[in-house]
């Protein structure tokens, strides 16, 4: 028992080093960190009403990846661990507790006792086994099967008795159990015939009677209405406990509203015809919002910068550009540090994000203490630099003209792709352009759907592209696909054979060694050294992280904010509206 | 007769195919599709193309269209990726709803703009039909998108009417149906009101002609009442114009409406229509845009019929034509 949550205590010690210092640099007026500060009794019963831009696609998590059906999961589902959005410390739920093998290979977890799903049925590690086998289904093609693998393999889960179930991994993995975070533990006796049957997929579609979706998380779908909402009602068997030892979730009911335009989502905010939103308020709606805070009709919280930053990449695939001379160019990092030198950030920042953003240099932004590497050294905002490291690859002005051409004097002139109505996106492409004019390089910025991004990207049918790459959690084990050369989403030069580059190489070998690692320590120092890695060759150029901001009723209370979506429901069994 | 109906039903029915086959199309041929759409930048080539074949994506557009086609001859309008349901169970539902949004803004309309242009048009010159002139070039001027978001706003800030959505989450004291009418407000405003002033417009300016007639300058001359002659004699033949429209201000109400249905939240066919666009529901784009099809020719029968009985020389020359 020596090694029980020995990560996690370590975990928790930062994070609340974490947790303090967020609440020192909470904004002392209308605008605040937090609201969990309750005085008293939590409040019980009560209705939430909860905006979202689109309904679900599927009550089934398996079948769809998109953050309504996401939401949906979440406040009708369990998982056997809950990764805490603000510490992010691995938090018991469905597992109370867990043993760690010597060999970091395989975690022991010790399931909850007389814990039933909605309907009555009894949970069991059958149960358990039973939502592998679903996300590892290849005929199903679950949306999870990517989530709970480990180094691109499969985990191995057994059932020692009906309360116990040993997790091992295909080779050492520091992540460990936080990856069963996003896996929802589905009713084997409602679901397995048609897991055997292939039509897993399928289940639990819209139009299925709501009384056969069961679960173990807080809430019940008791309503749906298509194109205008879905009603939960509290889950009167939900297992977990206040910490007065009373029962949740607090609301007896939560409505989620189908809103799909969001200045319809903040005046009904703002006139009390809505609790919260499920999304982050964009930049030029936070001074309406702000006047409303100050009047005491909404309460607006700064949730700090964000982990994510949207970025710049170029088309680095060997042989993609065929035979277009540019290709001698387009593909240097001379030009892609070039590009960095000669946006000035601040700029960026106060056109785009409207003053609310912070420069950024790397893939972690300054919020992630711990990941971030606090020697990433800071591009300066310097023209003249960047002209002279333009003209080092052979990209002078030959004309006179004030713009660039290469040695066979050819203008120095690329596409930008960005996604269309993302406000964020195409101001950032806008203002890319307009620095770089200012150093002779012509961008052309093309704004398509983003299906249509994502389908020049996988057929390495671009030149540059102006994009979000997110992270889908802050544990850089957890994003192999993001960082190996084999990745989906390297997004630079995707799923490669082998690595194009020696740098790649390196940064293979050292993600190898970090996510095998036990020791914290070792593990932040090798992913300095990718950090760094990064810098030097900046496959992605990353200008500003933005602060971000969310509003919720001021009747709304004990609230755990966290930075990632949904930033306010992530907990759901324990908001409380005041009565 | 039959034969006219027969020809009108044949090219409604035509007009859906080639809408709907447009569509599909359109949104097929477009870079991208539902699955790099649903998938987001991060899934593998694996799943993308594991994905594309359960969805027929993987097939020819000529395939795909022959398909469907088949399909449709059965009135089957395919599978919605996006609901993972049929397209013709997602359909009705909506539409019922753009229905009932589409008629009460047109039965407004109708009942405030054609009174007001026979008032502005009978009396031409007068203050009232100069402030009613006035405030229909306003209107008209503004787009339902703009008078939306002006109606939303003005509802948030006193708090009267409900911002969004078809029917509250409780049902409130008043029973359902009042509040149907309270949350119908906002949009039908939104869109009845442009609609109004376009038909004041074309009644004012038929009526105006109309007064200028002999026969209705006769009946001044025999000492006719004024008011007599302007509601009963002059609104007959004034209503001509306003009854050649209709048909197409029907069409029109669906796509005017798909704006206003996005900023209140009413979930109609458009917001249904919006949301298969962005995701490339290509299917489910066919099949509403089909709906708006059938809409328009509906629109333009139930003008034709209109016409018919307010001029019987109208239905007795396209008998003739038929």
């Amino acid at each position: 028992m020596g090694q029980i949550l020995t990560g996690l205590n370590r975990r928790l010690l930062v994070s609340l080093a974490l947790a303090a210092l967020c609440a020192a640099g909470c904004r002392s007026d209308s605008t605040s960190r937090s609201t969990a500060g309750l005085q008293g009794a939590v409040p019980r019963g009560g209705e939430l009403l909860v905006s979202v831009r689109s309904e679900p696609r599927s009550f089934n998590r398996h079948a769809a990846r998109d953050t309504t059906t996401d939401l949906v999961s979440k406040l009708t589902q369990g998982s056997l661990i809950r990764v805490n959005q603000v510490t992010q410390a691995v938090e018991p739920w469905l597992a109370e507790s867990w043993t760690t093998a010597a060999d970091g290979r395989s975690v022991t977890l010790h399931l909850a006792r007389d814990v039933s799903f909605s309907d009555g049925h009894p949970f069991t590690a059958g149960d358990v086994l039973f939502a592998f086998e679903a996300a590892y289904d290849e005929k199903s093609g679950s949306a999870l099967a990517d989530v709970v693998q480990a180094g691109g393999k499969k985990l191995v889960v057994t059932a020692t008795d009906p309360l116990t179930v040993v997790v091992t991994f295909p080779s050492p993995f520091a992540p460990g159990i936080r990856i069963l975070n996003d896996l929802p533990i589905l009713p084997r006796h409602k679901l397995e015939g048609a897991l055997k049957a292939g039509t897993f997929r399928k289940s639990w579609g819209l139009d299925t009677p709501l009384s056969e979706i069961v679960g173990l998380g807080p809430f019940l779908v008791s309503e749906y209405v298509p194109g205008q909402r879905v009603v939960f009602a509290r889950n009167p068997r939900y297992f977990a406990k206040a910490p007065d030892g009373g029962a949740l979730p607090y609301l007896d009911r939560l409505v989620v509203e189908i809103i799909p335009d969001q200045s319809a989502e903040l005046l009904r905010l703002e006139s009390g015809q809505l609790d919260m939103m499920t999304s982050e308020i964009a930049p030029d709606a936070y001074a309406p919002l702000k006047r409303a805070a100050d009047q005491g009709r909404v309460r607006l919280l700064d949730l700090g910068v964000s982990r994510n930053a949207d970025g710049l990449w170029f088309n680095l695939k060997p042989g993609a550009l065929g035979g277009d001379p540019r290709a001698a160019w387009l593909q240097r990092d001379e030009l892609r540090r070039a590009i960095s030198m000669a946006v000035d950030r601040k700029l960026f920042a106060d056109t785009v994000f409207f003053g609310a953003g912070v420069p950024v240099y790397g893939p972690e932004t300054p919020a992630d203490k711990v990941w971030y590497w606090p020697g990433l050294p800071q591009t300066p905002h310097d023209t003249a630099a960047a002209k002279q490291l333009l003209a080092s690859i052979g990209l002078t002005d030959h004309g006179r003209d004030g713009l660039l051409d290469d040695p066979q004097n050819r203008p120095v002139r690329f596409t930008l792709l960005t996604q269309k109505g993302r406000p964020n996106l195409e101001r950032g492409a806008a203002v890319i352009r307009d620095e770089l004019k200012k150093i002779g390089v012509t961008v052309d910025v093309v704004a398509l759907d983003s299906g249509a991004v994502i389908d020049q990207l996988l057929h390495a049918r671009y030149e540059a592209i102006y994009f979000n790459a997110d992270k889908t959690d802050l544990d850089p084990g957890t994003n192999p696909d993001f960082w190996f050369s084999f990745g989906s989403a390297h997004v630079w030069n995707l799923e490669q054979r082998a690595p194009a580059t020696p740098w790649e190489r390196q940064i293979d070998a050292l993600m190898t060694r970090q996510i095998a690692s036990t020791d914290e320590a070792e593990r932040q120092s090798l992913y300095a050294d990718v950090q760094k890695i990064f810098f030097e060759h900046a496959p992605i150029v990353y200008f500003v992280a933005p602060r971000i901001y969310v509003a919720h009723s001021v009747r709304v209370t004990n609230l755990t904010p966290s930075e990632y979506r949904p930033q306010l429901l992530w907990r759901p069994d324990t908001v409380a509206v005041a009565r | 007769m039959i034969r006219y109906a027969a020809r009108r039903l044949a090219f409604a029915l035509f007009l859906v195919i080639a809408v709907s086959s447009a569509s599909l199309l359109l949104s097929r041929l477009a870079p991208g599709d539902f699955v790099t759409e649903s998938l987001g930048a991060r899934a593998s080539r694996q799943a993308i193309e594991q994905q594309r074949a359960r969805f027929g994506l993987n097939r020819s557009f000529g395939a795909q269209y022959r398909d469907w086609l088949a399909s449709v001859a059965r009135l089957d309008f395919g599978y919605s990726m996006l609901y993972d349901r049929p397209v013709r169970d997602l359909i009705p539902e909506r539409a019922a709803n753009t229905a009932i949004l589409a008629l009460t803004a047109l039965v407004c309309a109708t009942l405030v703009g054609v009174p007001l242009g026979i008032v502005s048009g009978s009396r031409r010159g007068g203050l009232l039909s100069a402030a009613i002139r006035t405030a229909s070039v306003v209107l008209l001027s503004m787009p339902p998108l703009l008078t939306s978001l002006f109606l939303v706003f003005a509802a948030a800030r006193t708090g009267w009417l409900p911002i969004a959505g078809m029917r509250s989450a409780t049902v409130p004291a008043g029973g359902g149906f009042m509040d149907l009418i309270r949350h119908l407000v906002v949009p039908a405003a939104a869109i009845a009101l442009p609609l109004a002033a376009m038909l004041e417009r074309l009644q004012a300016q038929a009526m105006a002609e109309v007064i200028a007639e002999p026969f209705v300058l006769a009946a001044v001359a025999r000492g006719v009442p004024r008011s007599r002659i302007v509601w009963h004699g002059a609104l007959k033949a004034a209503l001509r114009p306003v009854a050649a429209v209709y048909g197409l201000i029907i069409g029109s109400l669906l796509s005017g409406s798909f704006a206003v249905e996005v900023i209140t939240a009413w979930p109609g066919l458009g917001s249904l229509m919006l949301q298969a666009l962005r995701t490339r529901d290509v299917y489910l784009v066919a099949g509403c845009a089909g709906a708006g099809a059938l809409f328009l020719a509906c629109g333009t029968l139930v003008s034709d019929l209109a016409l018919a009985a307010i001029d019987p020389r109208t239905s007795d020359a396209r008998a003739e034509a038929a």
